[in-house]
Protein backbone atom coordinates (compact mmCIF):
# COMPACT_ATOMS: atom_id res chain seq x y z
CA UNK A 1 0.00 0.00 0.00
CA UNK A 2 1.47 3.33 -1.04
CA UNK A 3 1.78 6.25 1.31
CA UNK A 4 -0.39 9.31 1.20
CA UNK A 5 0.28 11.79 -1.56
CA UNK A 6 -0.76 14.72 0.60
CA UNK A 7 2.39 16.80 0.67
CA UNK A 8 1.31 20.35 -0.11
CA UNK A 9 4.67 21.04 -1.64
CA UNK A 10 4.07 18.47 -4.40
CA UNK A 11 1.38 18.15 -7.01
CA UNK A 12 2.16 20.93 -9.44
CA UNK A 13 -0.66 19.81 -11.72
CA UNK A 14 -2.97 18.53 -8.98
CA UNK A 15 -6.54 19.70 -9.66
CA UNK A 16 -7.93 18.34 -6.39
CA UNK A 17 -5.99 18.73 -3.16
CA UNK A 18 -7.26 17.90 0.31
CA UNK A 19 -5.14 18.75 3.36
CA UNK A 20 -6.22 17.09 6.60
CA UNK A 21 -9.86 17.51 5.81
CA UNK A 22 -12.51 16.54 8.33
CA UNK A 23 -16.26 16.91 8.15
CA UNK A 24 -18.73 16.65 10.99
CA UNK A 25 -22.50 16.95 10.65
CA UNK A 26 -23.30 16.32 14.30
CA UNK A 27 -21.17 17.17 17.31
CA UNK A 28 -18.99 14.20 18.14
CA UNK A 29 -19.55 12.28 14.89
CA UNK A 30 -17.28 12.58 11.89
CA UNK A 31 -18.25 11.75 8.32
CA UNK A 32 -14.62 12.34 7.29
CA UNK A 33 -11.56 12.44 9.47
CA UNK A 34 -8.18 13.87 8.59
CA UNK A 35 -8.22 13.03 4.89
CA UNK A 36 -5.36 14.21 2.70
CA UNK A 37 -5.10 13.35 -0.97
CA UNK A 38 -4.38 14.76 -4.40
CA UNK A 39 -5.79 14.02 -7.82
CA UNK A 40 -3.75 15.05 -10.82
CA UNK A 41 -4.81 16.07 -14.27
CA UNK A 42 -6.10 13.15 -16.32
CA UNK A 43 -6.01 10.77 -13.38
CA UNK A 44 -8.69 8.08 -12.96
CA UNK A 45 -9.20 7.14 -9.33
CA UNK A 46 -11.77 4.99 -7.55
CA UNK A 47 -13.11 5.89 -4.15
CA UNK A 48 -14.22 2.76 -2.34
CA UNK A 49 -15.58 1.89 1.06
CA UNK A 50 -18.69 0.51 2.71
CA UNK A 51 -21.89 2.51 3.07
CA UNK A 52 -21.34 5.38 5.48
CA UNK A 53 -17.60 5.39 4.93
CA UNK A 54 -17.74 8.98 3.69
CA UNK A 55 -17.57 8.62 -0.10
CA UNK A 56 -20.54 10.89 -0.85
CA UNK A 57 -19.37 13.42 1.74
CA UNK A 58 -15.99 13.59 0.04
CA UNK A 59 -17.67 14.11 -3.34
CA UNK A 60 -19.84 16.90 -1.89
CA UNK A 61 -16.81 18.64 -0.47
CA UNK A 62 -15.10 18.55 -3.87
CA UNK A 63 -18.01 20.19 -5.71
CA UNK A 64 -18.55 22.64 -2.87
CA UNK A 65 -21.95 21.36 -1.78
CA UNK A 66 -20.44 21.17 1.71
CA UNK A 67 -17.65 23.01 3.49
CA UNK A 68 -15.02 21.20 5.56
CA UNK A 69 -15.20 21.38 9.32
CA UNK A 70 -11.40 21.24 9.44
CA UNK A 71 -8.60 21.33 6.90
CA UNK A 72 -8.27 22.87 3.46
CA UNK A 73 -9.59 21.88 0.08
CA UNK A 74 -8.14 23.29 -3.13
CA UNK A 75 -10.18 22.56 -6.25
CA UNK A 76 -8.73 23.86 -9.51
CA UNK A 77 -6.60 26.18 -7.40
CA UNK A 78 -9.55 27.64 -5.47
CA UNK A 79 -9.85 27.24 -1.70
CA UNK A 80 -13.35 25.91 -1.24
CA UNK A 81 -13.62 27.04 2.35
CA UNK A 82 -12.90 30.64 1.40
CA UNK A 83 -15.13 30.59 -1.64
CA UNK A 84 -18.03 33.02 -1.42
CA UNK A 85 -21.46 31.66 -2.37
CA UNK A 86 -21.42 33.74 -5.55
CA UNK A 87 -18.20 32.00 -6.63
CA UNK A 88 -19.52 28.44 -6.34
CA UNK A 89 -21.41 28.32 -9.68
CA UNK A 90 -18.27 29.26 -11.60
CA UNK A 91 -16.36 26.41 -9.94
CA UNK A 92 -19.13 23.90 -10.61
CA UNK A 93 -19.14 24.72 -14.30
CA UNK A 94 -15.68 23.20 -14.45
CA UNK A 95 -16.80 20.04 -12.66
CA UNK A 96 -19.08 17.41 -14.16
CA UNK A 97 -21.12 15.29 -11.76
CA UNK A 98 -22.86 11.97 -12.34
CA UNK A 99 -25.15 10.40 -9.75
CA UNK A 100 -26.51 6.95 -9.12
CA UNK A 101 -30.09 8.22 -9.64
CA UNK A 102 -29.17 10.09 -12.84
CA UNK A 103 -30.90 13.36 -11.77
CA UNK A 104 -32.44 14.12 -15.13
CA UNK A 105 -35.28 16.60 -15.68
CA UNK A 106 -38.32 14.45 -16.53
CA UNK A 107 -40.20 17.19 -18.38
CA UNK A 108 -37.33 18.01 -20.72
CA UNK A 109 -36.08 15.99 -23.66
CA UNK A 110 -32.70 14.29 -23.72
CA UNK A 111 -31.34 17.16 -25.80
CA UNK A 112 -32.70 19.75 -23.39
CA UNK A 113 -31.35 17.88 -20.39
CA UNK A 114 -27.86 17.95 -21.81
CA UNK A 115 -28.22 21.53 -23.07
CA UNK A 116 -29.03 22.85 -19.61
CA UNK A 117 -25.33 22.66 -18.74
CA UNK A 118 -24.62 24.97 -21.69
CA UNK A 119 -27.58 27.28 -20.96
CA UNK A 120 -26.19 28.19 -17.58
CA UNK A 121 -22.91 29.33 -19.12
CA UNK A 122 -24.68 31.32 -21.80
CA UNK A 123 -23.74 29.29 -24.87
CA UNK A 124 -25.85 30.51 -27.83
CA UNK A 125 -28.65 28.16 -28.75
CA UNK A 126 -27.40 27.21 -32.22
CA UNK A 127 -23.92 26.47 -30.95
CA UNK A 128 -25.34 24.54 -28.01
CA UNK A 129 -27.37 22.27 -30.29
CA UNK A 130 -24.23 21.33 -32.18
CA UNK A 131 -22.28 20.53 -29.05
CA UNK A 132 -25.17 18.57 -27.57
CA UNK A 133 -25.46 16.47 -30.72
CA UNK A 134 -21.75 15.80 -30.69
CA UNK A 135 -21.67 14.61 -27.08
CA UNK A 136 -24.82 12.52 -27.51
CA UNK A 137 -23.16 10.87 -30.49
CA UNK A 138 -20.17 10.09 -28.32
CA UNK A 139 -22.41 8.31 -25.80
CA UNK A 140 -24.44 6.71 -28.58
CA UNK A 141 -27.76 8.46 -27.99
CA UNK A 142 -28.01 11.02 -30.77
CA UNK A 143 -31.04 9.17 -32.18
CA UNK A 144 -32.91 9.52 -28.87
CA UNK A 145 -32.30 13.22 -28.37
CA UNK A 146 -35.97 14.19 -28.68
CA UNK A 147 -37.15 11.50 -26.30
CA UNK A 148 -37.97 12.04 -22.66
CA UNK A 149 -35.93 10.43 -19.88
CA UNK A 150 -38.69 8.16 -18.66
CA UNK A 151 -38.85 6.48 -22.05
CA UNK A 152 -35.18 5.49 -21.76
CA UNK A 153 -33.61 2.49 -20.04
CA UNK A 154 -31.49 2.94 -16.92
CA UNK A 155 -28.30 2.65 -18.92
CA UNK A 156 -29.50 5.18 -21.46
CA UNK A 157 -30.48 7.62 -18.74
CA UNK A 158 -27.06 7.33 -17.17
CA UNK A 159 -25.47 7.96 -20.56
CA UNK A 160 -27.54 11.15 -20.83
CA UNK A 161 -26.31 12.15 -17.38
CA UNK A 162 -22.72 11.51 -18.45
CA UNK A 163 -23.28 13.53 -21.61
CA UNK A 164 -24.58 16.44 -19.52
CA UNK A 165 -21.58 16.12 -17.21
CA UNK A 166 -19.11 16.16 -20.12
CA UNK A 167 -20.71 18.61 -22.57
CA UNK A 168 -18.92 21.57 -21.00
CA UNK A 169 -15.59 19.73 -21.21
CA UNK A 170 -15.00 19.85 -17.48
CA UNK A 171 -11.61 19.48 -15.95
CA UNK A 172 -12.95 17.21 -13.21
CA UNK A 173 -15.60 14.49 -13.42
CA UNK A 174 -17.13 13.13 -10.22
CA UNK A 175 -19.24 9.99 -10.49
CA UNK A 176 -21.03 8.90 -7.33
CA UNK A 177 -22.02 5.24 -7.74
CA UNK A 178 -22.72 5.75 -11.45
CA UNK A 179 -23.41 2.05 -12.06
CA UNK A 180 -25.23 1.32 -8.80
CA UNK A 181 -28.59 0.84 -10.54
CA UNK A 182 -27.29 -0.97 -13.63
CA UNK A 183 -26.61 -4.54 -14.59
CA UNK A 184 -23.16 -5.88 -15.41
CA UNK A 185 -23.29 -5.23 -19.16
CA UNK A 186 -24.49 -1.68 -18.76
CA UNK A 187 -21.97 -1.13 -15.99
CA UNK A 188 -19.11 -1.85 -18.36
CA UNK A 189 -20.66 0.36 -21.01
CA UNK A 190 -20.88 3.29 -18.60
CA UNK A 191 -17.41 2.76 -17.22
CA UNK A 192 -16.00 2.74 -20.75
CA UNK A 193 -17.45 6.21 -21.26
CA UNK A 194 -16.09 7.45 -17.95
CA UNK A 195 -12.67 5.98 -18.54
CA UNK A 196 -12.72 7.55 -21.99
CA UNK A 197 -13.10 10.99 -20.36
CA UNK A 198 -10.01 10.34 -18.28
CA UNK A 199 -8.13 9.29 -21.40
CA UNK A 200 -8.97 12.67 -22.91
CA UNK A 201 -7.46 14.52 -19.95
CA UNK A 202 -10.33 14.88 -17.49
CA UNK A 203 -9.52 14.09 -13.88
CA UNK A 204 -12.01 11.43 -12.84
CA UNK A 205 -13.04 10.23 -9.39
CA UNK A 206 -15.52 7.37 -9.23
CA UNK A 207 -17.14 6.36 -5.94
CA UNK A 208 -18.20 2.73 -6.00
CA UNK A 209 -18.83 -0.39 -3.96
CA UNK A 210 -17.94 -2.52 -6.93
CA UNK A 211 -14.34 -3.65 -6.51
CA UNK A 212 -14.46 -5.51 -9.81
CA UNK A 213 -14.49 -2.14 -11.55
CA UNK A 214 -11.38 -1.16 -9.70
CA UNK A 215 -9.69 -4.33 -10.84
CA UNK A 216 -10.79 -3.84 -14.43
CA UNK A 217 -10.34 -0.09 -14.88
CA UNK A 218 -8.63 1.23 -11.86
CA UNK A 219 -5.26 2.77 -11.82
CA UNK A 220 -5.67 4.12 -8.34
CA UNK A 221 -7.88 3.13 -5.46
CA UNK A 222 -8.66 5.32 -2.44
CA UNK A 223 -10.35 3.33 0.29
CA UNK A 224 -12.32 5.07 3.02
CA UNK A 225 -13.09 3.35 6.30
CA UNK A 226 -15.23 5.13 8.90
CA UNK A 227 -14.31 8.49 7.40
CA UNK A 228 -10.57 7.91 7.27
CA UNK A 229 -8.42 7.27 4.23
CA UNK A 230 -7.40 3.71 4.97
CA UNK A 231 -5.60 3.00 1.72
CA UNK A 232 -4.30 4.82 -1.35
CA UNK A 233 -3.15 2.20 -3.86
CA UNK A 234 -1.92 2.58 -7.35
CA UNK A 235 -2.03 -0.26 -9.82
CA UNK A 236 1.27 -1.73 -10.88
CA UNK A 237 2.98 0.37 -13.50
CA UNK A 238 1.09 3.55 -12.61
CA UNK A 239 3.41 6.37 -11.56
CA UNK A 240 2.64 8.12 -8.26
CA UNK B 1 -59.55 39.62 -5.23
CA UNK B 2 -57.41 41.68 -2.89
CA UNK B 3 -56.33 43.88 -5.80
CA UNK B 4 -60.02 44.32 -6.69
CA UNK B 5 -60.77 45.43 -3.14
CA UNK B 6 -57.77 47.75 -3.16
CA UNK B 7 -58.96 49.23 -6.42
CA UNK B 8 -62.51 49.60 -5.11
CA UNK B 9 -61.25 51.51 -2.10
CA UNK B 10 -59.09 53.69 -4.26
CA UNK B 11 -62.08 54.41 -6.50
CA UNK B 12 -64.34 55.25 -3.55
CA UNK B 13 -61.71 57.45 -1.99
CA UNK B 14 -61.02 59.24 -5.26
CA UNK B 15 -64.70 59.97 -5.79
CA UNK B 16 -65.32 61.11 -2.25
CA UNK B 17 -62.28 63.34 -2.27
CA UNK B 18 -63.35 64.75 -5.61
CA UNK B 19 -66.83 65.27 -4.25
CA UNK B 20 -65.53 67.13 -1.27
CA UNK B 21 -63.48 69.35 -3.49
CA UNK B 22 -66.47 70.11 -5.69
CA UNK B 23 -68.62 70.86 -2.68
CA UNK B 24 -65.83 72.88 -1.29
CA UNK B 25 -66.17 75.23 -4.22
CA UNK B 26 -69.83 75.66 -3.35
CA UNK B 27 -69.23 76.40 0.29
CA UNK B 28 -70.50 79.90 0.78
CA UNK B 29 -71.09 82.19 3.66
CA UNK B 30 -73.92 84.65 3.69
CA UNK B 31 -73.30 87.92 5.49
CA UNK B 32 -76.60 89.67 6.10
CA UNK B 33 -76.17 93.39 5.99
CA UNK B 34 -77.51 95.76 8.56
CA UNK B 35 -81.07 96.94 7.98
CA UNK B 36 -81.42 100.17 6.03
CA UNK B 37 -78.05 100.00 4.31
CA UNK B 38 -78.27 101.60 0.88
CA UNK B 39 -77.44 99.47 -2.15
CA UNK B 40 -74.31 101.57 -2.91
CA UNK B 41 -73.10 101.04 0.64
CA UNK B 42 -73.94 97.35 0.26
CA UNK B 43 -71.77 97.07 -2.87
CA UNK B 44 -68.95 98.92 -1.11
CA UNK B 45 -69.30 96.46 1.77
CA UNK B 46 -69.01 93.58 -0.73
CA UNK B 47 -65.78 95.07 -2.07
CA UNK B 48 -64.35 95.32 1.45
CA UNK B 49 -65.36 91.73 2.18
CA UNK B 50 -63.73 90.53 -1.06
CA UNK B 51 -60.42 91.82 0.21
CA UNK B 52 -60.60 89.78 3.42
CA UNK B 53 -58.15 86.89 3.78
CA UNK B 54 -59.70 83.61 2.65
CA UNK B 55 -62.36 85.20 0.45
CA UNK B 56 -62.38 84.24 -3.21
CA UNK B 57 -65.36 86.34 -4.24
CA UNK B 58 -68.01 88.49 -2.60
CA UNK B 59 -71.26 89.50 -4.29
CA UNK B 60 -73.84 91.95 -2.95
CA UNK B 61 -77.43 90.67 -3.23
CA UNK B 62 -79.96 93.41 -2.68
CA UNK B 63 -83.40 92.93 -1.08
CA UNK B 64 -85.18 92.93 -4.45
CA UNK B 65 -82.85 90.42 -5.97
CA UNK B 66 -83.13 88.21 -2.88
CA UNK B 67 -86.90 88.21 -3.22
CA UNK B 68 -86.68 87.41 -6.92
CA UNK B 69 -84.37 84.45 -6.20
CA UNK B 70 -86.73 83.20 -3.54
CA UNK B 71 -89.65 83.53 -5.96
CA UNK B 72 -87.79 81.40 -8.54
CA UNK B 73 -86.94 78.81 -5.95
CA UNK B 74 -90.57 78.48 -4.94
CA UNK B 75 -91.48 77.75 -8.53
CA UNK B 76 -95.18 76.87 -8.68
CA UNK B 77 -95.69 78.07 -5.12
CA UNK B 78 -94.57 81.59 -5.94
CA UNK B 79 -98.15 82.80 -5.61
CA UNK B 80 -97.65 82.54 -1.87
CA UNK B 81 -95.63 85.75 -2.07
CA UNK B 82 -98.43 87.79 -3.66
CA UNK B 83 -99.94 88.62 -0.31
CA UNK B 84 -96.74 90.18 1.02
CA UNK B 85 -97.01 93.93 1.65
CA UNK B 86 -93.30 94.47 2.00
CA UNK B 87 -90.13 92.51 1.23
CA UNK B 88 -89.07 90.71 4.41
CA UNK B 89 -85.82 89.42 2.97
CA UNK B 90 -82.60 91.16 3.99
CA UNK B 91 -79.86 92.26 1.66
CA UNK B 92 -76.72 90.18 1.94
CA UNK B 93 -73.23 89.65 0.72
CA UNK B 94 -72.58 86.13 -0.62
CA UNK B 95 -69.04 85.09 0.13
CA UNK B 96 -67.21 82.35 -1.77
CA UNK B 97 -64.22 80.89 0.08
CA UNK B 98 -60.73 80.71 -1.38
CA UNK B 99 -59.48 77.12 -1.88
CA UNK B 100 -57.02 77.53 0.96
CA UNK B 101 -59.86 78.23 3.34
CA UNK B 102 -62.32 75.52 2.29
CA UNK B 103 -62.04 73.65 5.55
CA UNK B 104 -63.68 73.78 8.92
CA UNK B 105 -60.89 75.93 10.28
CA UNK B 106 -60.79 78.25 7.27
CA UNK B 107 -64.53 78.62 7.33
CA UNK B 108 -64.43 79.61 11.00
CA UNK B 109 -61.73 82.25 10.39
CA UNK B 110 -63.54 83.90 7.51
CA UNK B 111 -66.76 83.78 9.46
CA UNK B 112 -65.11 85.56 12.40
CA UNK B 113 -63.63 88.19 10.08
CA UNK B 114 -67.01 88.82 8.49
CA UNK B 115 -68.74 89.13 11.85
CA UNK B 116 -66.21 91.81 12.80
CA UNK B 117 -66.78 93.80 9.60
CA UNK B 118 -68.78 97.01 9.88
CA UNK B 119 -72.13 96.74 8.21
CA UNK B 120 -72.50 93.00 8.71
CA UNK B 121 -75.40 92.13 10.98
CA UNK B 122 -75.24 88.34 10.89
CA UNK B 123 -73.20 85.59 9.25
CA UNK B 124 -74.70 82.28 8.25
CA UNK B 125 -73.74 79.31 6.05
CA UNK B 126 -76.01 76.55 4.87
CA UNK B 127 -73.44 73.79 4.65
CA UNK B 128 -72.84 72.92 8.28
CA UNK B 129 -72.58 69.32 7.25
CA UNK B 130 -69.49 69.95 5.08
CA UNK B 131 -67.20 70.15 8.09
CA UNK B 132 -68.53 66.83 9.27
CA UNK B 133 -68.13 65.48 5.78
CA UNK B 134 -64.50 66.57 5.67
CA UNK B 135 -63.91 64.75 8.93
CA UNK B 136 -65.58 61.67 7.50
CA UNK B 137 -63.32 61.75 4.43
CA UNK B 138 -60.22 62.11 6.62
CA UNK B 139 -61.41 59.11 8.58
CA UNK B 140 -62.05 57.23 5.37
CA UNK B 141 -58.55 58.07 4.12
CA UNK B 142 -57.05 56.74 7.34
CA UNK B 143 -59.19 53.60 7.20
CA UNK B 144 -58.29 53.14 3.52
CA UNK B 145 -54.61 53.46 4.34
CA UNK B 146 -54.86 50.83 7.07
CA UNK B 147 -57.10 48.50 5.09
CA UNK B 148 -55.08 49.09 1.97
CA UNK B 149 -51.96 48.14 3.88
CA UNK B 150 -53.61 44.99 5.21
CA UNK B 151 -54.89 44.03 1.75
CA UNK B 152 -51.51 44.68 0.19
CA UNK B 153 -49.88 42.50 2.84
CA UNK B 154 -52.47 39.79 2.20
CA UNK B 155 -51.78 39.95 -1.53
CA UNK B 156 -48.05 39.77 -0.84
CA UNK B 157 -48.47 36.73 1.40
CA UNK B 158 -50.65 34.98 -1.17
CA UNK B 159 -48.11 35.54 -3.94
CA UNK B 160 -45.23 34.53 -1.66
CA UNK B 161 -46.91 31.27 -0.75
CA UNK B 162 -47.86 30.54 -4.34
CA UNK B 163 -44.32 31.06 -5.55
CA UNK B 164 -42.93 29.14 -2.57
CA UNK B 165 -45.09 26.18 -3.58
CA UNK B 166 -43.81 26.59 -7.12
CA UNK B 167 -40.21 26.62 -5.91
CA UNK B 168 -40.89 23.53 -3.81
CA UNK B 169 -42.56 21.73 -6.71
CA UNK B 170 -39.54 22.47 -8.87
CA UNK B 171 -36.92 21.81 -6.23
CA UNK B 172 -35.45 18.88 -8.15
CA UNK B 173 -35.01 21.04 -11.21
CA UNK B 174 -33.49 23.81 -9.12
CA UNK B 175 -31.10 21.33 -7.50
CA UNK B 176 -29.91 20.12 -10.89
CA UNK B 177 -29.51 23.63 -12.24
CA UNK B 178 -27.37 24.58 -9.27
CA UNK B 179 -25.32 21.41 -9.61
CA UNK B 180 -24.39 22.26 -13.20
CA UNK B 181 -23.32 25.75 -12.13
CA UNK B 182 -26.38 27.95 -12.53
CA UNK B 183 -26.19 31.17 -10.56
CA UNK B 184 -28.99 32.10 -8.19
CA UNK B 185 -30.00 34.81 -10.63
CA UNK B 186 -30.34 32.25 -13.42
CA UNK B 187 -32.53 30.08 -11.21
CA UNK B 188 -34.54 32.93 -9.75
CA UNK B 189 -35.23 34.90 -12.93
CA UNK B 190 -38.10 32.72 -14.23
CA UNK B 191 -39.83 32.80 -10.84
CA UNK B 192 -39.44 36.58 -10.52
CA UNK B 193 -40.83 37.04 -13.99
CA UNK B 194 -43.69 34.69 -13.16
CA UNK B 195 -44.54 36.73 -10.06
CA UNK B 196 -44.35 39.99 -11.98
CA UNK B 197 -46.59 38.75 -14.79
CA UNK B 198 -49.08 37.12 -12.43
CA UNK B 199 -49.26 40.27 -10.36
CA UNK B 200 -49.74 42.50 -13.39
CA UNK B 201 -52.37 40.13 -14.78
CA UNK B 202 -54.11 40.14 -11.42
CA UNK B 203 -54.06 43.92 -11.41
CA UNK B 204 -55.46 44.05 -14.95
CA UNK B 205 -58.20 41.55 -14.08
CA UNK B 206 -59.07 43.51 -10.95
CA UNK B 207 -59.23 46.67 -13.03
CA UNK B 208 -61.56 45.01 -15.52
CA UNK B 209 -63.81 43.69 -12.76
CA UNK B 210 -63.82 47.08 -11.09
CA UNK B 211 -64.77 48.80 -14.32
CA UNK B 212 -67.58 46.28 -14.90
CA UNK B 213 -68.87 46.81 -11.36
CA UNK B 214 -68.66 50.58 -11.82
CA UNK B 215 -70.55 50.38 -15.12
CA UNK B 216 -73.25 48.16 -13.57
CA UNK B 217 -73.70 49.76 -10.18
CA UNK B 218 -72.35 53.29 -10.56
CA UNK B 219 -75.59 54.68 -12.00
CA UNK B 220 -78.01 53.09 -9.51
CA UNK B 221 -75.78 54.07 -6.57
CA UNK B 222 -75.62 57.63 -7.79
CA UNK B 223 -79.41 57.70 -8.06
CA UNK B 224 -79.79 56.38 -4.52
CA UNK B 225 -77.55 59.12 -3.13
CA UNK B 226 -78.64 61.92 -5.44
CA UNK B 227 -80.01 63.97 -2.49
CA UNK B 228 -76.43 64.22 -1.26
CA UNK B 229 -74.54 64.16 -4.52
CA UNK B 230 -76.83 66.45 -6.42
CA UNK B 231 -75.49 66.98 -9.92
CA UNK B 232 -72.10 65.48 -9.16
CA UNK B 233 -71.42 62.43 -11.33
CA UNK B 234 -69.22 59.55 -10.08
CA UNK B 235 -66.09 59.00 -12.11
CA UNK B 236 -63.86 55.97 -12.67
CA UNK B 237 -60.14 55.92 -11.90
CA UNK B 238 -58.08 58.04 -14.23
CA UNK B 239 -55.25 56.71 -16.40
CA UNK B 240 -52.82 57.18 -13.53
CA UNK B 241 -55.01 55.25 -11.10
CA UNK B 242 -55.47 52.40 -13.56
CA UNK B 243 -51.76 52.21 -14.25
CA UNK B 244 -51.05 52.31 -10.51
CA UNK B 245 -53.35 49.34 -9.87
CA UNK B 246 -51.69 47.21 -12.55
CA UNK B 247 -48.20 48.35 -11.57
CA UNK B 248 -49.03 47.77 -7.92
CA UNK B 249 -50.10 44.25 -8.73
CA UNK B 250 -46.89 43.65 -10.66
CA UNK B 251 -44.86 45.07 -7.80
CA UNK B 252 -46.59 42.90 -5.22
CA UNK B 253 -46.07 39.86 -7.45
CA UNK B 254 -42.38 40.60 -7.83
CA UNK B 255 -41.87 41.21 -4.12
CA UNK B 256 -43.76 38.05 -3.21
CA UNK B 257 -41.59 36.00 -5.58
CA UNK B 258 -38.42 37.50 -4.21
CA UNK B 259 -39.50 36.71 -0.65
CA UNK B 260 -40.33 33.12 -1.57
CA UNK B 261 -37.05 32.66 -3.41
CA UNK B 262 -35.00 34.08 -0.57
CA UNK B 263 -36.23 31.23 1.58
CA UNK B 264 -36.47 28.56 -1.09
CA UNK B 265 -33.03 28.95 -2.62
CA UNK B 266 -31.37 29.23 0.76
CA UNK B 267 -32.89 25.87 1.67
Amino acid sequence: MSGLAGDPARGGDALVRLFHVSKSYLAGTWALRDVSLELRKGELAFLTGSSGAGKTTLMKLIFAAERPSEGQILILGRNVDRLRPAGIPALRRRIGVVFQDFKLLPRRTVEENVAVALDVVGVPHRQARGRVFSILKRVGLQHRRFHYPLSLSGGEQQRVAIARALVNEPEILLADEPTGNLDAALTLEIMDLIAGAAARGTTVLVATHDLSLVERFGRRMLRLDAGRLAADQRAAGVAP
Amino acid sequence: MTLFLLGAFALLLANMSGLLERFGREVRLTAYVADGLAPEAGRALAERVARLEGVERAVFVGKDEALERFRRRLGGEASLLEGLEENPLPASVEVELAPSHRSEDGLARVRAALAATDGVAEVAHGHAWVAGYARAVSLLRAAAAVLGGVLALAALLIVTNTIRLGVYARRDEIEILMLVGATRTFVAAPFLLEGLVQGAAGGALALGALWAAFALFGGPLHGAFAFVLGSVEPSFLGAGGCAALVAGGAGLGFLGSAAALLQGLRA
